[in-house]
């Protein structure tokens, strides 16, 4: 049998067939080369597995039930603009659908804010939409 | 958790892993903030998948989110090349030389730290998942999406190059 390679490593992870593992534990007993090749993998995995074990940052995972709905928001801040965009859009669609719509049936546009939004994206084809221009 | 019939809930998965996930990209990046931020952002991600989750390897499907994230991450970070990795610094120069019985351990950990950084990253990944996580060969292969023997080939080679810097 030739040098066992990488049949080394798995062989400290107790990774091998049965087979491969006697093909390679009764290659080791004649091949000095091969024992210390093995020997060092052995260091070198050992150094890794005696990191410490690290501590997470105080507080990361002291969750309020509601904190994966905060985080999803955060992360809603970062596309901010697109998010307000996205509004401005879909109040749009409400108001252009009131003008559309044929029956001239006033509609509320909710708060304030989105009467604004409604009002600088559809002014164009405003016709019909009636109670958020003159609201207070 | 891993073999009942219930999907854990994202609670579950929080306490669970989240430290486990937080020790695999510290060991892969050397920086806390970014093992910080990849631990929240793979909760989000765990959070959303978890209703199409279908138990299964819970493991394999968790560790797969997880490389997924930091794959981004890095990719993200590459492109505004302002965020570097730090150095360690490893006190060669300038400073005092600390008490050696007292810093050995925490130099040794360094520069095992230091030397899985110099690992390509696909070595550098199958060796923290298998020596750090404690994963199998087979969820390894399961979360990089790899045969078991390039799993297999990544692990010996990562320890190879680890044995000859650390000699």
């Amino acid at each position: 049998m030739s040098h066992s390679g990488e049949l080394l490593s798995a062989l400290l992870d107790g990774e091998l067939t049965g087979e491969e593992r006697s093909a390679v534990t009764a290659h080791l007993r004649e091949c000095a080369e091969c024992r210390a090749e093995a020997e060092g993998l052995a260091g070198a995995r050992a150094a890794v597995r005696s990191l410490p074990a690290l501590e997470l940052p105080p507080g990361l995972l002291d969750f309020p039930p509601e904190v994966p709905d905060a985080l999803e928001a955060r992360r809603r801040r970062r596309r901010a603009p697109f998010a307000w965009a996205a509004a401005a859009v879909v109040a749009g669609v409400v108001g252009v659908a009131a003008v559309t719509g044929g029956d001239a049936r006033p509609i509320d546009l909710g708060s304030v804010a989105d009467q604004h939004t409604a009002r600088v994206v559809v002014d164009p084809a405003i016709v019909m939409v009636r109670a958020p221009m003159g609201a207070p | 958790m891993s073999n009942g019939d219930g999907v854990p809930s994202w609670e579950e998965v929080a306490r669970r892993y989240g430290r486990k996930i937080y020790t695999f990209a510290y060991r892969l990046t050397g920086n806390p903030d970014d093992a910080a931020d990849l631990v929240q952002e793979v909760l989000l991600r765990v959070r959303r998948g978890l209703d199409a989750y279908t138990p299964g390897s819970f493991e394999g499907w968790l560790w797969r989110i997880t490389r997924n994230a930091f794959l981004d991450d890095v990719r993200r970070k590459r492109r505004r090349p302002t965020v570097a990795l730090p150095e360690i610094d490893r006190g060669e120069a300038g400073s005092a030389p600390p008490p050696e019985d007292v810093l050995a351990a925490v130099r040794l950990g360094e520069d095992v730290q230091q030397a899985l950084l110099d690992l390509p990253y696909d070595f550098r990944e199958a060796v923290v998942l298998c020596d750090v996580v404690g994963l199998s060969y087979e969820e390894i292969a399961d979360a990089a999406g790899v045969p078991i023997g390039t799993v297999r080939s990544r692990i010996h080679r990562g320890r190879s190059m680890l044995r000859e810097r650390l000699s």
